[in-house]
């Protein structure tokens, strides 16, 4: 476990909006790693600040304070332009909303080439087509596709042409920012799927940003969970789902549907109130309470949370 | 009974009528291919508004003729007065007739000559105060609105010189340069591109935050690449329905202009001038005509052009692409 490799580490990050008056912090302190080869899931309602750490990490969005460390060497503030180059090459994003992530006016060849244009890593432009192709084939879509636009395809298709669009970068990291939300319900296991396939084909390493923990406990291997800028508790996927510690984690999981409906009759909903803290008496830190789980607490719900732990082992 | 009736012509349906249709993914990707062309459709789409086809028609008429009218047979210089030979004395206030196909004005100079000298000018105020607007406009809107960095100074300028009212940029120009054609298409020029920069301004703010935009610039897309092939390309419909605007309005001003004084000299024939020499006249009825003939034209041009711009907006609107 110890020797995987760090491939991207997140130290204390915020990200504030607005100028001084109307500041608002969107991301407050927030740190992570993710690992070579893993899919690190970051969970959390709407407005929590999820898109703003992925656009920040791809340097969309700027950060306040904190650092972004790559392979070893800082990405966040000014870096040089060579290094900015293999940046914009490494790390990719998937967006949210097929509709919108493509270019209305440019065909697929455009689209998926863009990348190429800039990086002009090719010797002409046949060979550029050749990797267009291959690239829409790697997706499960037809060569043939890129003399056309965007408006002619469906959502899972244009997602994929999205996908492919950042594959041609051969990037190391992908950031899918809740690449499936926006897709119908019948073709969110295809594009998992080959999210998953070309995990494994080409050796990727994601981020992936949702709000609903169903989808999360099926792609990754870890998970963060973030409520209103700040990380609440981060674990490895099984862990967190069988010993949910922080109260906002275990009530997103309280409000995962099953199909089951033995245990739907018994479900009861459970509500966070963010006030049952006292974090006004002593402010909560970021503490390991397990090897690999960690969670913010304060001293007196650190001693609670390792009790329930307890329970739950002896439990088991 | 009348299940019974079905259930019994079912038995008689023969199997091998039919075959199943099994789902072939490979298939269906492949189905709805289509050649589709942004602009090809947006020629279409134009070419079937019949009126916009019409009033292009006469503006590409009007265009070629102004160009070949000089040369034809039987044509009068704009600028001669005509004497008669008999009493000495100008042709003054002929009526349309088979000498002077559109009348004298009042120092006896043709007016069918004059007409076709003054579109040919009035055309080009047009298009070369519209083609300015238009070059300066977009590349100084779309800095306007997605160069952050701009923002606030080119709000600053863009407050200052639109405060100041055109008229009073007119005056002064006029009377720093002598009133000649190119001063006017200058002082129209600096004036007009501010509201074309505004409008692509707020255009291109509506759209750089789109996912599309943000994916360019994960993918290290340079900025004048983003602005070329991810905004304009968004603005094309707007852009030619001002320009189209654009052209007439520029007509338009030139008759104000010449109608408060600050137009271009009598010795050029302009639409403008037409406009002001007839206005004088209009009083007396059997004078009417030298109004009438440049007011024509110059309603002609404004309708073609609106409808066209109208017309080619939508089409250049892909929704309505077929
Ligand atoms: N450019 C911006 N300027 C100001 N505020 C912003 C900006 N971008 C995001 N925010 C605010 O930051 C907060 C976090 O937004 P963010 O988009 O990161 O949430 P999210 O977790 O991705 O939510 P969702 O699940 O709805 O996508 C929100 O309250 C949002 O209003
Ligand atoms: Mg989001």
């Amino acid at each position: 476990m110890s020797e995987r490799k760090k491939l991207l580490e997140v130290k204390n990050i915020s990200v504030v909006f607005g100028s001084r008056k109307k500041a608002f912090t969107a991301v407050d302190d927030v740190s992570f790693d993710i690992y070579e080869g893993e899919t690190f899931g970051l969970v959390g309602e709407s407005g929590s600040g999820k898109t703003t750490i992925g656009r920040a990490i791809i340097r969309i969005n700027a950060i306040t304070s904190g650092e972004i460390i790559f392979e070893d060497e800082r990405i966040s503030g000014k870096i040089d332009k060579k290094k900015d180059k293999k940046v914009v090459q490494d790390i990719q994003m998937i967006f949210q909303d097929p509709m919108s992530s493509l270019n209305e006016r440019a065909k697929v060849d455009y689209i998926v080439s863009e990348g190429l244009y800039n990086l002009k890593n090719y010797a002409n432009d046949a060979e550029r087509k050749k990797i267009v192709d291959e690239a829409l084939l790697e997706v499960g879509l037809l060569p043939e596709f890129s003399s056309r636009f965007p408006h002619e395809f469906s959502g899972g298709q244009r997602q994929r042409i999205g996908i492919a669009r950042s594959l041609v970068m051969q990037p190391k990291f992908i950031i899918a920012d809740e690449p499936i939300s926006a897709l119908d319900v019948s073709i969110r296991a295809q594009v998992l799927n080959l999210m998953n396939r070309l995990k494994k084909d080409l050796g990727l390493t994601y981020l992936f940003i949702a709000h609903d923990l169903s989808i999360v406990r099926f792609i990754t291997d870890r998970v963060g969970v973030i409520h209103k800028g700040r990380l609440v508790e981060l674990a490895e996927t099984e862990e967190l789902y069988n010993n949910p510690l922080h109260p906002y984690t275990r009530s997103l999981l309280s409000a995962i549907p099953m199909p089951n409906p033995n245990y739907e009759k018994s479900r009861k909903v459970i509500f966070y109130d963010p006030d049952q803290h006292h974090y006004d008496i002593e402010a909560p830190k970021w503490v390991e309470i397990k090897k690999g789980h960690f969670i913010l607490a304060n001293q007196p719900e650190i001693d609670t949370y390792k009790t329930m732990l307890e329970s739950n082992i002896k439990g088991e | 009974m009348k299940l019974k009736t079905h259930d019994r012509l079912v038995e008689h349906i023969a199997d091998d009528l039919f075959e199943f249709a099994n789902a072939d993914t490979d298939n269906s990707e492949i189905a709805g291919y289509s050649n589709y062309s942004y602009w090809r459709s947006t020629v279409q789409v134009f070419l079937k508004n019949k009126t916009a086809v019409l009033f292009l028609g006469v503006i590409v008429i009007l265009l070629l003729f102004t160009m070949i009218q000089p040369v034809l047979p039987n044509q009068k210089d704009p600028t001669f007065i005509h004497i008669n030979p008999e009493t000495f004395m100008q042709f003054r206030n002929v009526k349309p007739g088979t000498e002077f196909w559109f009348g004298t004005n009042a120092i006896g100079q043709d007016l069918w000559a004059r007409i076709w000298s003054g579109t040919r000018t009035s055309l080009l105020i047009g298009f070369a105060v519209g083609l300015f607007e238009v070059v300066i406009g977009i590349i100084i809107g779309t800095l306007w609105g997605y160069v952050k960095k701009l923002d606030r100074i080119i709000t600053e300028i863009y407050n200052v010189w639109n405060n100041i009212p055109t008229t009073v940029i007119l005056i002064l120009l006029t009377y720093i340069f002598r009133p000649s054609l190119s001063t006017l298409i200058f002082a129209m020029a600096i004036t007009g591109w501010l509201s074309m920069a505004r409008l692509v301004r707020n255009l291109v703010t509506i759209i750089r935050d789109r996912e599309y935009n943000m994916a360019s610039r994960c993918l290290g897309t340079p900025t004048y690449r983003i602005l070329t092939k991810n905004m304009l390309p968004y603005l094309v419909s707007v852009i030619m329905l001002r320009v189209a605007l654009a052209i007439p309005m520029a007509i338009g001003a030139e008759v104000f202009l010449t109608y408060i004084g600050l137009g271009l000299p009598v010795q050029i024939p302009s639409l403008g001038n037409l406009v002001n020499e007839g206005r004088v006249l209009m009083m007396s009825q059997s004078l009417r005509y030298q109004l009438f003939f440049p007011a024509i034209v110059i309603s002609m041009i404004t309708i073609s052009f609106y409808v066209m711009g109208n017309a080619f907006a939508d089409a250049a609107d892909p929704k309505n692409h077929v």
